[in-house]
């Protein structure tokens, strides 16, 4: 044992410590890691790679450009409304633009409940959804059925051309905000 | 003239070459050998045991459900490829290729109404094959991982069919995607208007509702995902776990059904092969006499703006959908169908009755048997009151009311805790009462350890109810049939919710006990809240708006 072993292999551990003051022409090949923690490296690479490769996927799956037709429309003349709620935008926009005395406010048709869109039954003076049966106000608020909150307006603006423009990206259902600008247009008849 | 010798010809064709190379085994001479080689030398035949008890086979015993499952699950394989051919997943031309299908494509008609059949029938062979398994007691030891296998065989199932029917992008389509796709976005956590959502910062565009949709609204992005999820990567799951589920069978000693004296094993071959072929052949001829008779439907072109009134789920999902008229979306949508899932393959690990393995037992295992078929019996009772009795509005229509009259507006809602309710202070009055009712609820049938007398018990608690009702009738607060109401659906909790269980569990240790009540008290619950919203226009009996907190 007084020459250094070429291939310390069985007991890497011991050999440098008995061995290394006295004589060592080469250094004494020392693994930095026993097999067992190398084996443990790999699990632990390999638990890495899974869980990296299940994060990628879990990314892909969010697509980073999405065609969405636009919020924003123009509902036309704001002469052309009469009081109470309009629906010849829900076809099309999923809009009721409502006209109080004082101006408007446009209404998303878009139950708060789980997505539906409600029918507006002005001879009850409330909008019904067709789906689980929520009832909301004409302000919105929700009356029966299980909605959890107000439907929520847009934002509306009057143009300088006498046009009605929303955008149904902008939203407030908070009774206090919902009732001034953005989301209120005054209007008053010339 | 030489004659024609049909047996020559048998011969010298199964002696050919040919023949001897595709099918193995020498001359068939029906020997028990030749049956057992039958069974193990033919890949699609060698998952069968090679022999079996003869109860296992019996159709009143096994019903025959798991078989005519697979068989359905074949046929819809065949007909889905097949109407692949002629359909497009996208937004301009889904709709105009059923249409096709229906009327320009030779049996187009037929293998759509086939598909669509099969895919019901499945539904329900797959619910009564559940069934089956749980009233003979063949989930228990060793066959609990297989037993949850099947309850996930059976979520997929249901999973199959709501992406499938987004497919034909009619009306039922997209709002039926719409409204299942905003139960996801009700995911506490995880989805946009769930609870601790936003405070996570879930929104619109990055929460699991976005990924289900590929979008922030059902668009072309959510009808390819849907399309893909049906055609590929669902029915690939389902293959994976029913060559496991298949597995196992075999592996877990093939049946539960138990050894009896003097019983002699029948051979596999023909005796259940044949069974198989038959349940196959007569779930292929109903399905083909069913789409003969009746189409598919197809509703109007899909309008994401507009929504047909009133708007349902295909049956089978009806009851969710009545669910969610009781409960928060994220309870009913979310937590409701993920306890039931968790519950299902919990049931094996609570049940620790070791009777009633492999044969009806009403006698030996009294609660598993009543509260399981109670939850069967509810589900399907939701569904025959959403399908049945929901009208224009989603209103409440009896059977003999016309649904061309508008019914009256609903009386408004109000909250039993909440900022505007009884208790206006929901969370120092209402978060301690519930609690402690819900506490005292879980424990009590623990603690008292002697066995209640049932019958004084009921009558008691009755007596208590009815009394309150009188005085509320008296009081002018309710009339004979918000009390009938009270009386059916308090009684009914209580019995399956407390007396029950304190006769039959209060031995369990704490671990299974408080697992089973929490089940149980969450069946109950859905009771409790049809009896209070349908009585009494109670929406919710506890509400802190700020966190979204709805019970």
């Amino acid at each position: 044992m007084s020459e250094a072993t070429p291939n310390p292999a069985p007991e890497p551990a011991k050999v440098p410590a008995a061995v290394a003051p006295a004589a060592a022409p080469k250094p004494a090949v020392k693994p930095d890691m026993s097999r067992g923690d190398f084996l443990w490296a790999g699990w632990a690479m390999l638990a890495a790679f899974g869980a990296a490769t299940a994060a990628a996927s879990a990314r892909f799956m969010f697509p980073n450009v999405i065609y969405e037709p636009s919020q924003k429309f123009n509902a036309g003349k704001a002469s052309s409304y009469d009081l109470g709620v309009d629906t010849k935008w829900l076809n099309e926009q999923r809009v009721w633009i409502v006209r109080t005395p004082t101006g408007f406010y446009a209404m998303w048709a878009r139950c708060t409940h789980l997505g539906c869109t409600p029918n507006w039954w002005g001879d009850q003076n409330r909008f019904k959804c067709p789906c689980h049966g929520s009832n909301y106000t004409l302000g919105g608020d929700v009356i029966a059925g299980p909605a959890p909150m107000p439907l929520w307006r847009a934002k509306v603006e009057l143009a300088p051309t006498g046009d009605l423009i929303v955008d149904k990206a902008i939203l407030e259902n908070k009774p206090g905000k919902r009732e001034n600008a953005p989301f209120f247009a005054n209007y008053s008849p010339a | 003239m030489p004659t024609l010798d049909l047996e020559t010809i048998k011969k010298e064709i199964i002696d050919s070459q040919l023949w001897r190379s595709v099918f193995r085994g020498g001359v068939w001479k029906d020997t028990p050998r030749d049956r057992a080689g039958h069974i193990i030398g033919n890949v699609w035949l060698h998952l069968h045991p090679v022999k079996a008890r003869p109860r296992a086979l019996e159709w009143a015993y096994t019903w025959g459900m798991g078989g005519i499952s697979f068989a359905l699950y074949l046929l819809l394989t065949i007909t889905g490829v097949v109407l692949m051919f002629y359909y497009r997943p996208t937004i301009g031309l889904a709709y105009r290729d059923i249409k096709d299908l229906e009327f320009a494509v030779t049996l187009g008609m037929f293998l759509r109404n086939a598909h669509r059949w099969a895919a019901q029938a499945m539904v329900v062979s797959v619910i009564a094959h559940m069934v089956r398994v749980f009233l003979t007691g063949a989930y228990k030891k060793p066959r609990e991982f297989n037993w949850g296998i099947g309850v996930l065989l059976l979520t997929l199932t249901l999973f199959l069919s709501f992406t499938g029917y987004l497919l034909p992008w009619d009306q039922l389509a997209i709002w039926a995607v719409t409204v299942g796709t905003n139960m996801a976005g009700a995911t506490p956590v995880l989805g946009n208007e769930g609870p601790l959502g936003a405070l996570v910062g879930m929104r619109i565009n990055n929460d699991v509702r976005f990924t289900l949709l590929g979008g922030t609204m059902v668009g072309e992005n959510t009808l390819l995902r849907f399309y893909v999820m049906h055609c590929v990567a669902v029915p690939l799951v389902v293959g994976i776990l029913l060559i496991l589920h298949f597995w196992r069978i075999r592996k877990d000693s093939f049946s539960a059904a138990p050894y009896q004296a003097n019983e002699e094993k029948i051979d596999v071959w023909p005796h259940l092969v044949k069974k198989e072929y038959f349940g196959a052949a007569m779930t292929t001829v109903f399905i083909m006499v069913w789409s003969i008779l009746q189409n598919a439907p197809l509703e109007a072109i899909a309008n994401p703006n507009v929504t047909t009134n009133p708007s349902k789920a295909p049956w089978y999902f009806v009851g969710l959908q009545e669910l969610l008229v009781y409960f928060d979306p994220w309870i009913a949508g979310v937590v409701m169908p993920g306890l039931i899932i968790v519950g299902l393959i919990a049931i094996p690990y609570i049940d620790t009755n070791p009777k009633g393995i492999g044969y009806y037992a009403w006698k030996e295992r009294p609660f598993a048997n009543t509260l399981f078929m109670l939850g069967v019996v509810m589900w399907f009772a939701l569904i025959y009151i959403g399908y049945a009795l929901r009208g224009p509005n989603y209103a409440w229509y009896w059977p003999w009311e016309s649904w061309y009259m508008l019914k009256a507006a609903p009386p408004p809602t109000w909250s039993v805790f909440g900022p505007t309710g009884v208790g206006k202070f929901s969370m120092f009055l209402g978060i301690p009462l519930i609690g402690a009712a819900s506490a005292a609820w879980l424990l009590l049938p623990k603690l008292i350890q002697k066995e209640l007398d049932g019958l004084k018990t009921m009558g008691a608690f009755l007596g208590v109810i009815a009394l309150f009702a009188v005085g509320g009738m008296a009081m002018g607060k309710m009339g004979p049939i918000e009390g009938a109401f009270l009386l059916f659906f308090t009684g009914a909790s209580f019995y399956f919710g407390f007396v029950l269980p304190q006769r039959h569990i209060r031995t369990l240790d704490w671990a299974r006990y408080l697992t089973t009540m929490v089940l149980v008290i969450s069946t109950m619950s859905v009771l409790l809240k049809m009896c209070a919203r349908l009585a009494f226009n109670i929406k919710y009996v506890l509400t802190i708006p700020s966190i979204s907190m709805n019970i």
